[in-house]
């Protein structure tokens, strides 16, 4: 049931249905390149960065992270070269809850992303790249750390790389190991904390390509987003039309500049299914498709209730919206994107009212605390959402509970009140599971508007 | 977390004669990691990793060593380091349990699984056993939702845990 015909991203990766998960092992260097690996640098290398940046462009790859901006389109926006330094941050944040593919590559196959990483620094004259990668991944790290030794030892970069001094340096490539902290994910607390600075958020403009890590032009891409640009460089001029043989199109009626979902893509899928794991599969796969194929259905023949379509942040599908694309368009079901791919099913047995403040905590917890909205509203969600869990809420509590979540965001959705995208995350999350679960709110919560004395801390005088 | 204010005022550091960031450690940071960056400030957290993977935890003293060597005020190293979860600036125990709290592991049963190691530990998250062997901590999504639920203890992450698996993972635990 399978669309995609061949795997790509996995293609060294054994992964249900062309290969056995438990055969898996890491890929050398030797043996990536047995396989035809660093076939696309080598393409790349014989065009001018130019050239390389227009193919990407011209195949409309999509950003992998999140945001799904189109990696050309933002290659493109760096100013000419001035001798100085310009870098390249790899985001392996990964910490959107929902979402683990990235580990995929960098477990098994840390040259498809090298390879990736190489590309770019020659298409863009980028001397410099750090991989951001999160602190709990700790053998992800070991495993990657071995790679860039065998890359540097086979003069993909480091001193006498085979792409020659870029600004005046041999490329180098190095690891950055964060330390817990969900909101350095963003592109520019990434770089903050790259800086050696608390992950706090950079207000936009300047623009990383501008103004990035040290106030320096910087290029800033998820790991898959890389990886991808590997296969579509090693065929060449072929490349886009290939890539583009693979996804959907762009919306019936879009204008022109809305890109278009094209593609293979990692889908993580969790939760209540058969057989959870990361899958690769095109753009545009049925959310109905990846339970009933590839995961081998509800777990226990129960029935299917909620979707999260790409990590918490992009909010929640409802009952009938079982038979969703999969692709970047997902927006038309009022959810706030494609996100990560990191799907989470839910099954019949799910309160939805407990994955609401799930979902709340960790978006107070992790709030970085600049923007009074995004710092007081999802903290003051996430106690509500315990008090309604715990049965002492009620009808007016929802009705604050969406405005609270509607007041914080980057996007208009969110009023433009606060500075980073992680506060829209809360208000997609926490409104999309009100609303369309509402009755099941209404069902928990009592039909008085006034919160009882005993959630004050306060008894009243007749009970006591 | 970074907003939570200390009591930096009224606070005594210990110290000790014998410096944390020790001569070897400033060579391997010289060598290995300021070569790396534009900026001594930005060998921040690699120095912090350091000093905590030698140490176990970030003593005040240590701040302000790591400020010290790499040119910077001790309040910033320590304003960094209060910002990620996974700097300790107290002493924990031998093993840290980390265990997943986020969404795809809660809906596969971490509730009954916490509820459990919470009473076979006889603490609550955030504590540490009386003998210093286990701190218990909930953590938020370890990137391994696919195989939840899941638990890091120090650096080795367990996955798929149930009740018993996971305890047979605690009591091979010297
Ligand atoms: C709160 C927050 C957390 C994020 N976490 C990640 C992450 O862990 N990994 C990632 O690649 N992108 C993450 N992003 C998206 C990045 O800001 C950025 O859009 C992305 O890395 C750009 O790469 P891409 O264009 O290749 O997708 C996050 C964004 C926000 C607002
Ligand atoms: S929106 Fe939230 S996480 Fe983002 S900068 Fe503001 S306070 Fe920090
Ligand atoms: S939710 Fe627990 S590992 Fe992702």
């Amino acid at each position: 049931m399978t669309i995609l015909k061949e795997p790509v991203l996995c293609k060294r990766i054994p992964t249900h249905p062309w290969g056995d998960p438990a055969d898996r092992k890491v890929i050398s260097y030797d043996e990536y390149v047995r396989t035809g690996g660093y076939k696309g640098l080598a393409n790349a290398l014989a065009m001018q960065p130019k050239e390389v940046v227009d193919l990407v462009k011209s195949a409309e790859v999509r950003g992998r992270g999140g945001a799904g901006f189109p990696a050309g389109m933002k290659w493109s926006f760096l100013p000419p070269e001035d001798g100085g330094r310009r870098y390249l941050a790899i985001n392996s944040d990964e910490s959107e809850p929902g979402t683990f593919k990235d580990r995929l590559l960098i477990d098994f196959d840390p040259h498809i992303i090298i390879e990736g990483i190489a590309i770019c620094m020659h298409a863009c004259r980028l001397d410099t790249a750090y991989v951001y990668i999160r602190g709990e991944y700790h053998h992800q790290r070991d495993v990657f750390e071995n790679a860039i030794k065998e890359a540097y030892a086979n003069k993909v970069l480091g001193p006498d790389s085979r792409l020659g001094q870029i600004n005046g340096r041999w490329p180098g490539l190095f690891l950055h190991r964060g330390a817990g902290a969900y909101v350095c994910g963003e592109e520019t607390a990434l770089l903050e904390s790259l800086e050696g600075k608390r992950g706090w958020p950079r207000i936009k403009p300047p623009f990383p390509a501008v103004a990035g890590a040290f106030g320096r032009p910087t290029i800033i891409n998820n790991v898959e987003t890389l990886a991808i640009c590997t296969p579509i460089l090693e065929r060449g001029a072929d490349g886009p039309k290939w890539f583009q043989s693979m996804g959907t199109q762009r919306p019936e009626g879009a204008p022109p500049h809305v890109p278009a979902s094209f593609g293979p893509k990692l889908f993580g899928v969790s939760g209540h299914v058969n057989r959870p794991g990361v899958y690769e599969e095109e753009l545009g796969i049925t959310l109905k498709e990846m339970i009933e194929g590839l995961c081998q259905g509800m777990r226990g023949g129960k029935k299917f209730k909620s979707a999260i379509p790409g990590g918490i942040s992009t909010g929640v599908l409802g009952p009938d919206e079982y038979d969703v694309r999969l692709d970047f368009d997902i927006t038309k079901y009022d959810t706030l994107g494609l996100g990560t791919a990191g799907v989470i099913v839910m099954d019949e047995d799910t309160d939805m009212v407990s994955v609401a403040r799930n979902i709340a905590r960790f978006f107070s917890h992790e709030s970085c605390g600049q923007c009074t909205p995004c710092r007081e509203g999802t903290n003051w969600m996430a106690k509500m959402l315990a008090r309604i869990e715990a049965g002492d809420g009620t009808s007016r509590d929802l009705d604050l509970l969406l405005e609270i979540a509607g007041s914080m965001g980057a996007l208009p959705s969110g009023r433009g009140a606060t500075i980073c995208g992680l506060a829209d995350g809360a208000n997609w999350a926490i409104r999309t599971i009100v609303n369309k679960f509402w009755d099941e709110f209404e069902a928990k919560v009592s039909k008085s508007h006034f919160v009882s004395l005993s959630v004050v801390g306060l008894t009243h005088p007749n009970h006591v | 977390m970074a907003w939570i204010a200390k009591n930096s005022a009224s606070m005594q550091i210990e110290r000790r004669d014998e410096p944390y960031l020790t001569l070897a450690l400033k060579k391997k940071l010289e060598d290995e990691v300021l070569p790396r960056y534009d900026t001594r400030m930005a060998a921040t957290m690699p120095a912090l990793h350091l000093v905590q993977d030698t140490h176990g935890w970030l003593p005040y003293q240590a701040i302000e060593e790591i400020a010290e060597f790499l040119g910077l005020t001790a309040s910033h190293v320590l304003d960094t380091a209060t910002f990620y979860e996974e700097y300790w600036l107290k002493p924990h125990g031998k093993y840290v349990i980390w265990v997943c709290q986020s969404l795809s592991c809660e809906i596969m049963g971490q509730p009954s699984l916490l509820e459990k190691i919470k009473n076979h530990l006889g603490i609550e998250p955030g504590e540490t056993t009386e003998d210093g062997r286990f701190t218990l901590m909930g953590v938020e999504c370890l990137g391994s939702c696919g195989t939840a639920p899941c638990a890091l203890v120090n650096h080795k992450l367990h996955e798929n845990i149930t009740a018993e698996n996971f305890q047979k993972v605690l009591d091979s635990l010297e």
